[in-house]
């Protein structure tokens, strides 16, 4: 195996215009998997009341990923201690 | 013949002719011993073997029965990829430690009593611990040590238990201890709690992101199999439609996700997101129907190989770069593409994309709890499952191998850690595509379940893709909390921190208390000794000489009295 180049270059990844791409295919993929709901029927919900709301799990992922970082940062604040500080 | 071999002692036995191989060998070794034991372990029927009396105990030593065999077939997988991936190791310890390790946790979970368990459960504990210290460090050697500690009292709460059950029943072999309708009985208590430890219930946990982070490069790989799913293989055994495992399940899929959101070291993060994958198995237990059952060990099957399978991925960013803190890696993906794409594998499989093995198994514990009317149950793993997302589906390739290029050029990963990889990612494919083989391996099978319907799809499609775009969002409004160098406080402060600090408070305000009698003894002894030198020295009252008449006098007095009395 070669010692790759040291390389300032960016990657196919790092190029902004591929970033904008991928968001843009994200978004595109959200909207058509909200847009799915629409064409298929839940055979059997448990909990009719949240599952047959249009894209119940698209926004329920959303807000618990949002909700899951916000409690993360106000954890941070409580548990965070300086890196050496089981060492002193 | 074949079926008289107690599985995992062909492993065991064999690391005993290990340090006598060339080093170069007993790699090669460890891999070989794994590969015969799997296949003989393939051909032993499912039997009872090994039944004995000791001091008026029946030990059945080996039981093999549908559970232990799925257990003992993917510790095999398990054993037989981390050898792979730690070929190039020349280290006789670790390859010792690794191959008793993994013939302990596959002769506990085929052994048929409690006794035989506990011994296996031990050994797991020592032979474990060795993989830690092998980092050769200070931090590595007091982790180590606070590993064993934890793992040695659960075996001695087994045992306890274990005792305690035979006085009560006469019997010691293992099977399940709910009674419908009655609360555990104390024996039945005790075992649940060194099942616990080991599982890592809530408050118990902490010895995992404590020790697994602190192992060898290897060493984590080996870890992150055994131990957990063996506790959880025992749980499935004894405690299965125990309800408050529902609950305690549920706590445990949700604080690691906060955890490892703010956590630098990415071998923590993934020793948090291990936490919240064993809550999803036990809640699976606790519900405890058949489809919950065939969920929890489907959910361990695949779980112990996409979990290696990221172990594997930073074991090989930690080997090559020297560090796994998230604040110095990122644009790895340019000099390590292999390892980049073999994790996103692993990713999507804890993630539970379609087509991937956690898409398969981790739908039935929810499906599982849907279908028993469980709101809340539900509720909670839907939000553990975007936390999934969150730490490991993102966070653990996004921070190592994109987000802003570090400027580190390494090489790629060794030949073998990519082919350990390559094998780990193609079962999490293969376990995703081909699942009716490992359905129909499972406990109960007779459960007809499909996951790919077209609303699991949909709706768990929904779920990740939304919660990825809420990545988005929030990096690019800067939302996202920036990674930082830090340690995050979790309970191993109370024993770390807190007790040493109490202990040593309690020493200072005794030692104070002590001083203090000490001071006060010696003054009162001081005041004795001055007084009574007051009284006796040649100027004191009993001391001093006295003239001649005053002797007569007193001695007069005292005859007179002496004939006073004699007279009376």
């Amino acid at each position: 195996m070669t010692e790759p180049k040291p390389t300032t270059e960016p990657s196919w990844f790092e190029k902004p215009r591929n970033i904008h791409w991928m968001i843009g295919g994200l978004v595109v993929a959200c909207l058509a998997l909200v847009l799915a709901d629409l064409f298929y029927e839940n055979p059997h919900p448990h909990f009719p009341k949240w599952e047959n709301v249009i894209g119940f799990q698209a926004w329920f992922g959303f807000i618990a990923f949002v909700v899951i970082v916000f409690l993360g940062r106000l954890l941070r604040v409580i548990v965070r201690r300086p890196e050496d500080y089981y060492d002193r | 013949m074949i079926d008289n071999i107690p599985p995992g002692l062909i492993m065991i036995l064999g690391a005993l002719v290990l340090p006598f191989l060339a080093h170069r060998a007993q790699a090669i070794g460890v891999l070989v011993l794994s590969l015969i034991s799997m296949v003989v372990f393939w051909f032993t029927p499912e039997t009872t073997l090994g039944q004995f009396e000791l001091l008026g105990m029946t030990l059945e030593a080996i039981r093999i029965d549908r559970l232990s065999r799925l257990f003992g077939i993917v510790f095999h997988i398990a054993a037989i990829v981390s050898a792979i991936y730690a070929l190039h190791v020349r280290d006789t310890r670790q390859h010792v430690a690794g191959i008793v390790y993994a013939g302990a946790a596959i002769g506990a979970c085929c052994a048929g009593d409690l006794l035989t368990l506990f011994v296996y459960w031990e050994l797991t504990a020592l032979a474990s611990v060795f993989l830690v210290w092998a980092s050769d460090n200070e931090r590595a050697y007091k982790a180590g040590m606070r590993y064993l500690i934890i793992q040695v009292t659960s075996g001695v709460l087994l045992l306890s238990g274990a005792i305690m059950r035979f006085v009560e029943t006469g019997s010691l072999a293992f099977g399940s201890f709910v009674v419908e309708g009655e609360p555990l009985s104390a024996s039945a208590f005790l075992i649940l709690f060194a099942f616990g430890i080991k599982c890592a219930f809530p408050l118990l946990h902490n010895w995992l992101q404590d020790s697994y982070p602190q192992a060898t490069v290897t060493g984590t790989v080996f870890l992150s199999a055994f131990t957990t799913k063996l506790a959880v293989y025992s749980l499935i055994r004894g405690f299965a439609g125990y309800e408050p495992l529902i609950w305690i399940g549920c706590a445990m899929t949700l604080f690691p996700i906060v955890f490892a959101v703010i956590e630098n070291d990415l071998r923590r993060v993934l020793a948090y997101s291990l936490n919240n994958q064993l809550g999803f198995m036990v809640v699976g237990i606790g519900i405890g129907t058949e489809l919950a059952i065939n969920g929890t060990v489907a959910h361990a099957f695949c779980h112990i190989i996409y979990k290696s399978l990221l172990f594997m991925s930073m074991g090989a960013v930690l080997f090559r770069v020297g560090t796994i803190k998230a604040t110095e890696l990122g644009g790895l993906h340019k000099s390590m593409p292999w390892t980049t794409f073999f994790c996103i594998i692993g990713a999507g499989a804890i993630s539970g994309f379609p087509l991937l093995s956690g898409f398969i198994s981790k739908s039935m514990i929810i499906s599982a709890a849907a279908e028993t009317h469980q709101f809340w149950v539900w509720f909670i793993l839907l939000i553990a499952s975007a936390g999934v997302m969150e730490h490991s589906g993102i966070k653990i390739p996004f921070f190592a191998f994109f987000a802003h290029d570090s400027g580190k050029r390494v090489k790629e990963a060794p030949a073998n850690m990519l082919v350990a990889m390559a094998i780990a990612a193609f079962f999490c494919v293969a376990l995703g595509v081909a699942y009716p083989v490992l359905y129909r391996m499972l406990p109960h099978p007779e459960i007809d379940y499909h996951p790919y319907t077209v609303t699991h799809v949909v709706t768990q499609l929904q779920l990740l893709m939304f919660a990825a775009l809420a990545f988005v969002f929030l990096m690019k409004s800067g939302l996202y909390p920036a990674e930082q160098r830090a340690t995050n406080l979790d309970t191993d402060w109370v024993y770390r921190r807190a007790l040493p600090r109490f202990v040593s408070a309690l020493k200072t305000v005794g030692g104070a208390v002590d001083q203090a009698i000490r001071n006060d003894g010696r003054t009162i002894l001081k005041g004795c000794i001055s007084s009574a030198n007051q009284t006796f020295n040649d100027r004191g009252v009993l001391g001093r000489t006295w003239t001649t008449s005053t002797m007569t006098f007193w001695a007069t007095i005292l005859l007179a009295i002496c004939l006073v009395l004699y007279y009376l």
